[in-house]
């Protein structure tokens, strides 16, 4: 039989937007919109309304790992806020059963001036442990953290990796039934990620239900075999990663990065429109050779005109490691104005990425401010032996002297250069 | 699916953590005060008050030293201006440094608990936006901390009763129901205040005012002999009155302790504590919407 870990019905969460109510600051703000509602009975830029997470109904069982995913205000982070009892729903009701940890920060809650050692049991009861159990716990949570030489200094002089790493201990030792997690993976070093990441496989091992935000769709497949994909604050998916991201790529193409916050309100002053990804005969293709070059087509549509434009192409591999970028003006093009509409079209010289997916992005500059940033579209490397688990992100061949050895080529060069 | 996978080898889970079921919905009774999840996060309250006693003088060169400055430099100040210069009279013959020590001493307290109680949320935004705990945690960690300056004062005065001469008695005893009575009309201010302040951060500024003028309203400079008699009830609605006047009588042992002031006082403590409960807890919830 299955234990439910979890059980939604109907969740929802409202927000007003505008300046109705949830922005006065101060008594002042309140009389001066009051005095605007009055002049202006029906502004629906002070009545507007909107749902931030919408009819989620699921059903999570025990020792279930579910990747929650969407793109920018989809919900994501109100649906975990609202699990973690940190906001209270509009409407609809979940149970939850068991222990229930949140990490949807990491660090939130530490003091700058008290030592690591001090920070670790502040947290930890911030999470809701007991004073005893961190005791219990302390030695292994140091020894996850990594900075024991460090551990009675002050947290304020800690780097933001070490930051990361205590906190992240600490919450790693919740022993939770349930963990969510948001995001907090993206952050601290390639290694510590990786860490992190079995962590929270043991942690499946031993019954625990984990639910997990992020952009990062390489982690979401490692860990997750089920993905909820919610789109404008509703669920349209819930089953299989493979599927849920087959159709979070398809939506994500083009659609502006999670990083970029464009000004509240204002039309982008450019936006692409239509991106292609060719091979030389043009031919439009998703999957690459390994030393192929690709040509990047790309629509935009301004909506003032630019001045001074650097407009970058970039490739990103899907553990967002971010390989490349190609800038017009880094190769000295010198776009005085652009305004309208029109066609872009970018040819690289060969890639010699390693085996992988890849994502194209595009971002505009405008006087050294980003104006733009937008995903592109998803493609894959592809080479029998350049994996990125051993040969990093690119590949080149060297020059090798080899005094007294013997040598000749191997079926590995062979293969390269045929 | 690899979650029919995991389903299969169910049995095979070690138990769960804990057993607790949560359940989350729009609405809540009235009166459903959750005091339990209180209870349940007693750690987190230690700590937090652990914390803030930790911090608070942390960085600074004289650290708990100033927990001795602060209430002699006042009595040294009320001295001066109201003793030698405006000359109020002081019942009996408590020299005025112990007459006045004895009312800073509480209303010092009183007054950083309702500051703490009532901006300590606001403060503490991030921790209210990103984890969950029952959010009276925080005013009852305000109104908690400075417990230690009271008790590091506390002893200050014990040893200027001494050097001038005033021998302490048993009534002294008498302070601890005092500051536990002091300590929940702070708790009671706090939760008006704090829900309050998280919308509108005008209570932050009302703040240094509006204690100034309850300080003036209280016997703390002067003695309530001083209050005409016709106007005693009234005075008496300041629960603050009889916690201080209490203060003098264990302190000094001039007088009765009035009665009818501290009667009157813990009633309307008791009233304000409870609709500040209701109060919190109807706004509690959109705290994090709000901060």
């Amino acid at each position: 039989m299955t234990e439910l870990a979890i059980k939604a019905d109907g969740l929802g969460k409202k927000y007003k937007i505008g300046a109705s109510v949830a922005q006065h600051d101060s008594l002042r703000d309140m009389l001066q919109s009051m005095t605007k509602k009055l002049l202006k009975p029906n502004d629906p830029k002070e009545s507007g309304e909107f749902w931030a997470l919408r009819n989620a109904s699921f059903e999570i069982n025990r020792g279930e790992n579910v990747g929650i995913i969407g793109l920018n205000g989809a919900g994501k982070s109100t649906l975990l806020k609202i699990l973690s009892q940190i906001v209270t729903p509009t409407e609809g009701h979940a149970t939850i059963q068991g222990r229930l940890g949140a990490l949807l920060e990491v660090g939130t809650g530490f003091h700058q001036e008290l030592t690591g050692r001090e920070n670790v049991f502040l947290y930890g009861s911030i999470l809701g442990m007991s004073r005893e159990e961190v005791e219990k716990k302390f030695d292994r949570i140091i020894d996850f953290s990594e900075i024991a030489d460090f551990i009675d200094t002050p947290v304020k002089r800690y780097s933001s990796g070490m930051y990361v790493r205590l906190a992240f201990a600490v919450a790693a030792h919740l022993d939770p039934d349930i963990l969510l997690l948001d995001e907090v993976l993206a952050v601290g070093d390639f290694s510590f990620q990786k860490k992190c990441m079995d962590f929270a496989k043991s942690l499946e091992k031993q019954g625990s239900t984990i639910l997990f935000v992020s952009h990062n769709m390489f982690s979401i497949k490692t860990m997750c075999p089920r993905v909820i994909y919610l789109k404008k604050g509703e669920v349209v998916f819930d089953g299989p990663t493979d599927e849920g991201l087959r159709m979070y790529e398809a939506d994500s193409r083009l659609a502006q990065s999670p990083w970029f916050q464009p000004e509240r309100g204002q039309a982008p002053a450019i936006t692409f429109t239509d991106i292609q990804l060719l091979d030389k005969s043009g031919t439009e293709k998703t999957v690459f050779d390994f030393g192929e070059k690709m040509t990047v087509r790309i629509r935009y549509q301004t909506s003032r005109p630019i001045k001074k434009a650097d407009i970058r192409i970039g490739i990103n591999r899907a553990d967002e490691i971010h390989c490349c970028t190609f800038s017009t003006l880094a190769d000295q093009i010198n776009l005085s104005e652009i305004d309208g509409e029109g066609e872009i079209e970018l040819v690289t010289p060969a890639l010699e990425l390693v085996s992988d997916q890849y994502t194209t992005t595009i971002a505009v500059r405008e006087n050294d401010q980003q104006i733009c940033s937008q995903l592109g579209a998803t493609f894959h490397i592809r080479h029998p032996l350049f994996q990125s688990n051993a040969y990093g992100v690119f590949h080149q061949s060297g020059e090798w002297r080899l005094d007294g050895m013997k040598s000749g080529l191997s079926a590995a060069t062979a293969n390269k250069r045929s | 699916m690899t979650s029919q996978e995991i389903a299969g080898t169910n049995t095979e889970l070690p138990s769960r953590t804990s057993d607790r079921i949560t359940t989350l919905r729009p609405e809540r009774g009235l009166f459903d005060l959750e005091l339990d999840q209180i209870w349940r996060f007693r750690g987190l309250l230690t700590t937090l008050v652990h914390r803030d006693v930790m911090v608070m003088y942390r960085q600074a060169a004289l650290g708990a030293t100033w927990a001795i400055i602060q209430p002699i430099f006042a009595v040294a100040i009320f001295t001066i201006v109201f003793s030698r210069i405006a000359k109020l009279p002081v019942p009996g013959d408590t020299p005025y440094p112990i007459f006045a020590f004895a009312a800073v001493l509480p209303w010092t307290y009183f007054a950083e608990a309702v500051r703490r109680g009532s901006t300590g949320l606001v403060n503490e935004s991030n921790l209210v936006r990103k984890v969950y705990f029952p959010r009276m945690i925080i005013p009852l960690s305000g109104v908690l901390a400075p417990l230690l300056d009271f008790t590091i004062a506390f002893f200050v005065l014990i040893a200027m009763m001494l050097l001038m001469g005033v021998t302490p008695t048993w009534r002294l005893a008498a302070a601890f129901p005092l500051v536990l009575v002091a300590g929940s009309m702070a708790l009671a201010v706090s939760l008006w205040l704090a829900p309050i302040n998280v919308r509108y951060r005008d209570v932050k500024y009302t703040m240094t005012f509006m204690l100034q003028i309850w300080m003036y309203a209280s016997p703390v400079v002067y003695s309530s002999t001083m209050v005409p008699e016709k106007w005693k009830w009234v005075y008496a609605l300041n629960p603050m009155v009889g916690v201080i006047e209490g203060f003098r009588w264990a302190v000094t042992g001039q007088g009765e302790p009035d009665m009818m002031a501290l009667g009157i006082g813990v009633s309307l403590i008791i009233l304000l504590l409870f609709g500040g409960l209701l109060f919190f807890k109807r706004l509690e919830r959109n705290f994090a919407d709000l901060i």
